[in-house]
């Protein structure tokens, strides 16, 4: 590597006029390469958090000029509102059922399609294609085979002799929106199996040859080795699923009575918390404690990264400490 | 060492023929192959995982009299309702927004999240670990949380309704992206730019002439990534876009519908499938470099 790497500018080096030597100092290179992203991230992320924040003590219409302060008010109303709190335990229900079917989903999958078998290509690319396609084709596709009268659910359930369900309005349509997300459980095997070639040759051959059965050497030999990325996939997943909107939205079944994009009637039962905000924002004009519910849901998803690091973090096995690979 | 590592290395994606030494462990994965059992179970998940597709392409060439028909197949195929489907939301200048949009945003992105990846995994400076904590925690906050407040912000700046949004997150980088490029570039030898630095060259020339050629797999990864998030989004365009400039996926999600708001099923489902093709496309094209750039993250 260093060879090469020398050999195809190090012949330029006798010739070369001394100015092209004088370098920037180092932490000026660093600030410049990470300034689009610093920059970026002051002023689209860090600056509206900020706003919001405000907004959250005021109790703001999105009208006026004037923004009256109310201080916790809004804080006080979110945390002991019904209505907001069973929105929030719908998501946190929501995130129990898919996140650990996804997690497991994937690994089972990627260790399945990790074996060789004939037509393994094709096969880890159909498993893999709903989780490319985008949520809003994803919602729709599936609002089209639970629809009453001409889904293709009904149909089957046909013919078992079931009688057709209404599958998009009342409390089904929350079953719904989890076959929604569960339908993209391989989303995760890119990266399992990507995992699993890092696992070790030589401690599965010493398991196997000490007679570990599959199980074990999944427990004990597999599991450590990618606990790090399991848990990184964790997070990522609860984080993605607690934000779950789109969707919920999608699967209305009459959507956007207000020309294109304006939703009004999304059925109480998907009534999950960023629709709840959505909601309070574009339907009601309450900015405030719409801001005030956005900054709760933030510690909420510390909260549960927090303690998913508490719980799983304890178990993850660092063969090489992460933050010190290149100091 | 060597000896026992080159089997493992073909694990990946070789056959037997590539491993020489044939070890107990190869064997065992041979038998492994053959079991019935690991080929009907992936096959059966990939066959309902298939399913959803299957029924949407039906749905898509019924005509509109047999969409509630009790029957599985319709008697005719209704090509026109792809056609139909374009006529009935101003389909091909939505496509040119989303096409437009995606890409603009992507390319964006890939390069922006490359530097940046590339600055905090090969420079240093002052703060460089409060900095990345910083990276780390951004990918916590939910983009809803920003992107209300956002919205506010934007429409006093008149930048609502415009295209100018997008090329501003495109160009402050994705969180995620910026965490995989650094990952990937701090697995490269250190000799590589040193080297570079003795012969006198800026960081900025290694960054171009010696990185980035070597991270087409992850480029690849980034652009698919972003590209993806344009397109599949719905909220950003539904907040800062109108009916004049807005993407596809606002069209086909809320335009397939009569007068009193009932859906067009057959239209939907001809308007989801042209609004899919192009993304499974541009996977199906790019899959092996996908791969490959999560596969040399050392994600470990």
């Amino acid at each position: 590597m260093t060879v090469t790497a020398m050999s195809s500018s190090g012949a330029a080096v006798p010739g070369r006029p001394p100015g092209r030597r004088r370098r920037l100092p180092g932490w000026l290179a660093f600030y410049g390469f990470i300034s689009p992203w610093l920059i970026g991230t002051a002023a689209l992320t860090l600056f509206p958090v900020g706003y919001a924040v405000y907004l959250s003590f005021t109790d703001w219409n999105g009208m006026t000029s004037f923004k009256p302060w109310v201080g916790l008010a809004n804080y006080q109303q979110v945390l002991t509102s019904g209505d907001t709190m069973s929105t929030l335990s719908k998501t946190l229900l929501l995130t129990a059922v898919v996140v650990p079917v996804t997690i497991v989903g994937s690994l089972l999958l990627a260790m399945l399609l990790n074996r060789r078998m004939r037509g393994r290509g094709v096969l880890r690319t159909l498993i893999y294609l709903p989780a490319v396609v985008p949520p809003v084709a994803s919602a729709l596709i599936w609002k089209v085979i639970f629809d009453r009268n001409s889904g293709a659910a009904n149909r089957l359930l046909g013919l078992f002799n079931v009688n057709p369900v209404s599958w998009l309005t009342g409390g089904n349509v929350f079953i719904v929106l989890i076959v929604v997300l569960l339908w993209a459980l391989g989303s995760g095997i890119i990266i399992d199996l990507a995992a699993l070639q890092t696992v070790p040759a030589e401690q599965l051959e010493a398991a196997r040859v000490d007679g570990a059965g599959p199980y074990r050497r999944l427990r004990h030999v597999i599991l450590p080795a990618i606990s790090p990325i399991l848990l990184f996939q964790t997070v990522l997943t609860v984080i993605t699923t607690l934000q779950t909107f789109i969707p919920a939205i999608l699967l209305s079944p009459v959507s956007s009575a207000g020309g294109l994009g304006v939703f009004t009637n999304i059925p109480p039962a998907n009534d999950v918390y960023m629709v709840d905000v959505y909601e309070q924002f574009f339907n009601y004009s309450r900015y405030g404690y719409g801001s005030a519910m956005l900054v709760v849901f933030f510690f909420v998803i510390v909260a549960m990264t927090a303690l998913i690091f508490r719980f799983l973090g304890r178990s993850v096995f660092y063969a090489v400490d992460p933050t010190k690979v290149h100091e | 060492m060597t000896a026992v590592k080159n089997p493992a290395r073909g694990t990946g994606a070789a056959f037997p023929g590539q491993v020489p030494a044939a070890s107990l462990r190869g064997r065992a994965r041979r038998l492994a192959g053959r079991s019935p059992l690991a080929v009907t179970v992936a096959v059966l998940v990939a066959v309902i995982l298939t399913l959803p597709f299957v029924t949407l392409i039906i749905s898509a060439l019924t005509p509109a009299s047999q969409m509630g028909a009790d029957r599985w197949l319709p008697t005719s195929l209704r090509w026109a309702n792809f056609t139909d489907a374009t006529r009935y939301i101003p389909f091909w200048s939505m496509t040119r927004s989303s096409v437009f949009l995606s890409s603009l945003f992507a390319v964006l992105t890939t390069f922006s999240s490359a530097l940046t990846g590339y600055g905090f995994a090969r420079l240093r400076g002052p703060g460089k670990r409060i900095l990345f904590a910083l990276l780390i925690g951004t990918m916590m906050v939910p983009p809803i949380v920003t992107l209300i407040p956002t919205y506010l912000l934007f429409s006093d700046y008149k930048l609502v309704g415009t295209y100018w949004p997008w090329v501003l997150w495109g160009a402050a980088g994705t969180p995620y992206a910026i965490f995989l490029y650094r990952q990937y570039f701090s697995s490269f030898p250190k000799e590589l730019s040193e080297a570079a630095v003795i012969d006198g060259a800026g960081q900025l020339r290694i960054f171009c002439q010696v990185f980035l050629p070597l991270s087409r797999p992850l480029l690849v990864t980034a652009f698919v990534l972003g590209f993806n998030s344009v397109w599949g989004d719905f909220i950003a365009p539904d907040l800062f876009l109108n009916q004049s400039n807005t993407t596809l996926a606002v069209g086909v999600a809320s335009g397939y519908q009569n007068t009193q708001g009932y859906p067009l099923y057959n239209l939907l489902a001809g308007g989801a499938v042209l609004y899919v093709v192009p993304v499974i496309l541009l996977f199906l094209f790019a899959q092996r470099s996908y791969v490959r750039g999560f596969a040399t993250t050392g994600l470990k």
